[in-house]
């Protein structure tokens, strides 16, 4: 009965993506740009003919349905066009993208769990004390400061003035690790690299915390009042009269339990992660899908963007659908 | 009981506490680690402002693209930084009729893959970009900086010809923008290998690269030497070239204070006193090749009315405006054209300063109580725009500044539906071909001020055909005046800032903003 249940859920997958397959490319038509005049800059002549043969070439001349018939049919084929400006299949320009992108979005992951853990868990462990209260203010302070702001702030500091953190990239050319996954720290590892793994590492540093910080302070606010909640339980204060210690009624009984609703923040975090780092992107010159996005909208590179929000579209559902299967195995009272 | 059970608390306190100091340790020390990129004095890197779009040069119609292509490849023609036209793997050319252009082209020259480039190189890479289809059934979004060139014909291995469908004076002025590619490589390899690992006969040879991240070439060690009109000719001193992509500015900027770039693009002028503070960085100037306007639509009310259009001339202090925001370093200019180029008519003079004037002319239009409009401009000129909005209210002229997405803006323009615009318009051949027939000819597809005379739109077919230099002279003077005397073009310059390093050596850069790495060394 579950089986059929998940099935019937990733079947909804199907139209779904189409949906928003639909809806991307009706966006893109609507906003106003015209994608061969981007492509031809803002200098030197241009002839009609020029023009409409590029028109022609990218299927621009057809009337909207056929374009969108062309679209759709090509993603059943797996086929998600040929970018404009490029001239490259759209496919390629993702997969070279996504790597970088998933690895700023893992060392921000990281950064933040280092962070908001033990500040949580303490936090609420000796509410109200110093420690607590400056948890708390540094929560308040990485919610409130905006990504870019504290990305040009940190490189200010760290990469001019006191010139130990470099301003920009993934690794310097000369530690680049051979090519696996196209995630340069796990390369690293891979190839035994070791001097491209303390670079790539180090040029994570500044990005992952400004785009982490947010994401850390939301972690410790929630973590800190589910872990308040459950402290005050009724389990617990049986766990510490039947004599445990603090640090196993903490750790075994209250931090499991608190963990719960932190770990769905956490899964929804990620998903920010992926998708919301367009602006630490171009600041750190982090050349990942995010970037990608903005360049083409800006450029009306209608198959790139096409390509990348389905993409975008993709992990979501996915995520969700995941998160949604695996509830019901973590409590059985849930269906999906 | 209670002791015990305290003691152990205490301990796993402790624990926990130590395990908290590992990792923040741990985090600062990876913090200090200090990072040394290993920038030796024969690397060189350039941060550039935006991706490049394709290493093919026939498939692109973006400047960063062509910053990057034509330190890999060669042209039969280049410039120098007074933007003169010298040769380079042409020899020498020579015009057989109005029409017809033959070139020799340099004997000894060696793509970076051995191969010899011939008069059969040069054909195949012209005939690539104006033929439709000519890339491997694609076609080359170049064609149009070629004009009315029909067709190229090898004579024998070092003699080609030229044919033009019409006369077309600036052929060689364009032919910097176009690159020999090897017909072997290509044919051998196709289009879209070509793009992956492009092979020129530059002085940098492709290493490896990504568009959107970093590109790295190597000195390529049998290069021929470049133009020998643009000495030192010979190898490359640099062994190494890297193009970093940094589109965001404090980015760049920071790049170039930490030493991590050696040369950074597009500085903008507000860190311009940071960086020439600094001990290791400078900024060169160049005058540029784009002129910035204010363009009135001359369809729309009040701009229809001449008096309000000349209204606004003597209200917008251009002079102050470059003063403050651009520390002075940039040009006023009167009519169309851009001040350095040779067809511009230094006998005009600008519109000066006078609100008072302005004011009578706005009673006269009638308007003595002044209007409100919405100028219209993109993020990037949005300090200049608001100056000028300040100075058109000082007359009465109510001005709201709307910045735009350039795609949206743009079909509004071409439309006529906007009235006052602040922009820029480029000519990187410094000749009015390719600039006023986009600006000025009537539906052009740059004409935002849909400006269309008849008069004007003869004289500019009539400038880009004829070869006569003192005509051409004759008909641009007579071009800009009638348009200087419509007032509906307001223009400046201002000069391209490039940051580099102060022990950067012999590279100065250019008008076209390209960045010719070739001689460049380190002290």
């Amino acid at each position: 009965m579950k089986g059929i249940k998940i099935l019937e859920r990733i079947l909804i997958v199907i139209p779904t993506m189409l949906a928003i397959a639909i809806l991307v490319f009706v966006l893109m038509r609507i906003m106003p740009g015209d994608p061969v005049d981007k492509m031809m800059g803002e200098s030197g002549n241009v002839s009609i003919e020029e023009v409409q043969a590029l028109e022609k070439e990218f299927h621009l001349d057809l009337p909207l349905f056929e374009q969108l018939k062309i679209f759709v049919i090509g993603i059943f084929h797996g086929d998600l066009g040929i970018s404009f400006q490029e001239r490259r299949p759209v496919w390629d320009i993702i997969v070279e993208r996504v790597p970088a992108t998933i690895e700023l979005a893992l060392g921000a992951l990281i950064f933040s769990l280092i962070v908001a853990l033990p500040i949580g868990i303490i936090s609420a462990v000796k509410q109200n004390s110093l420690i607590d209260r400056l948890g708390m203010a540094f929560a308040f302070l990485g919610i409130s400061a905006p990504a870019f702001w504290l990305g040009i702030i940190f490189i200010i500091i760290f990469a001019v003035n006191l010139n130990i953190l470099p301003v920009y990239g993934r690794v310097a050319f000369a530690y680049k690790p051979i090519h696996i996954t196209g995630m340069y720290v796990l390369d690293s590892i891979l190839s035994r690299n070791w001097p491209a793994l303390k670079d790539s590492l180090i040029h994570l540093i500044l990005p992952s915390i400004s785009l982490g910080a947010a994401q850390a302070a939301v972690i410790t606010r929630i973590l800190r009042s589910s872990m308040l909640e459950v402290l005050r339980a009724d389990y617990v204060t049986l766990a510490r009269t039947k004599g445990l210690s603090e640090y196993v009624v903490i750790t075994k009984h209250a931090l499991r339990n608190a963990l719960i609703p932190t770990v769905t923040v956490i899964g929804l975090q990620i998903g920010m992660l992926l998708g919301g780092n367009m602006i630490i992107e171009t600041i750190f010159g982090w050349p990942g899908l995010g970037r990608l996005v903005v360049t083409s909208i800006f450029n009306r590179d209608f198959p790139v963007v096409q390509g990348s929000v389905m993409f975008y579209a993709l992990i979501y559902v996915t995520a969700n659908l995941i998160v949604d299967i695996l509830y019901t195995y973590l409590n059985p009272r849930t269906t999906i | 009981m209670v002791q015990v059970f305290k003691e152990k608390l205490r301990k796993k306190e402790k624990k926990m506490k130590r395990v908290i100091i590992l990792v923040l340790v741990t985090f600062l020390l990876l913090g200090l680690a200090i990072n040394v990129i290993a920038s030796t004095k024969d690397t060189i890197v350039v941060g550039l402002y935006q991706d490049a779009i394709s290493l093919d040069p026939a498939n692109h119609r973006n400047r960063t693209s062509e910053t990057v292509i034509r330190n890999m490849f060669d042209g039969l023609v280049t410039r120098g930084p007074d933007m003169e036209i010298v040769p380079e793997i042409a020899e020498s050319w020579e015009w057989l009729d109005s029409t017809t252009c033959e070139f020799r082209i340099r004997e000894g020259i060696t793509f970076h893959n051995g191969e010899a480039l011939t008069a059969e190189d040069v054909e195949y890479t012209f005939n690539r970009i104006i033929k439709e289809g000519g890339m491997d059934g694609e076609s080359s979004p170049r064609k149009g900086l070629l004009g009315p060139l029909e067709s190229v014909e090898m004579v024998d291995d070092y003699t080609v010809v030229f044919k033009l469908s019409e006369p077309w004076t600036v052929l060689l002025k364009m032919l910097p923008h176009q690159q020999i590619v090897p017909k072997d490589y290509l044919e051998e390899v196709g289009s879209e290998e070509f793009r992956k690992h492009p092979i020129g006969a530059g002085p940098f040879k492709f290493i490896e690269g990504k568009l959107n991240e970093r590109i790295v070439l190597e000195r390529f060690d049998d290069y021929y030497g470049g133009s020998p009109d643009l000495p030192p000719v010979g190898v490359a001193p640099l062994k190494t070239v890297i193009f970093e992509i940094l589109p965001e500015s404090s980015t760049r900027v920071a790049a170039l204070l930490s030493g991590e770039c050696d040369i950074v693009q597009n500085v903008p002028s507000v860190d311009v006193p940071r960086i020439e503070k600094s001990s290791n960085a400078t900024i060169k100037y160049s005058k540029g090749t784009r002129a910035n306007y204010l363009e009135m639509n001359i369809t729309k009310p009040p701009f229809d009315n001449p008096n309000v259009r000349k209204a606004m001339n003597y209200a917008f202090d251009r002079d102050l405006l470059i003063e403050v925001l651009y520390n002075g370093e940039g040009g006023v200019f009167a009519g169309p054209l851009f001040p350095y180029e040779p067809m511009f008519d230094s006998s005009l003079t600008p519109y000066k300063y006078n609100p008072e004037l302005a004011k009578v002319l706005l009673k006269e239009a009638g308007y003595p109580d002044g209007f409100s409009l919405v100028l219209d401009t993109e993020t990037d000129f949005k300090e200049p725009a608001e100056i000028a909005a300040g100075m058109l209210s000082e007359v009465g002229i109510d001005c709201t500044v709307r910045l735009w997405e350039w795609g949206v803006l743009k079909p509004l323009l071409l439309k006529g539906e906007r009235a006052l615009l602040l922009n820029t318009w480029g000519s990187s051949i410094l000749d009015p071909v390719g600039y006023v027939d986009a600006k000025f000819l009537t539906d052009g597809r740059g004409n935002y001020s849909k400006y269309s005379n008849p008069e004007v739109d003869r004289l500019i077919v009539e400038g880009s055909t004829s070869v006569d230099l003192s005509k051409r002279k004759e008909i641009y003077k007579e071009m800009q005046r009638i348009i200087n005397d419509e007032y509906f073009y307001i223009g400046w310059s201002i000069d391209d800032l490039t940051g580099c390093s102060v022990d950067l050596i012999n590279w100065e850069p250019i008008p076209d903003s390209r960045i010719n790495l070739h001689d460049a060394s380190f002290k």
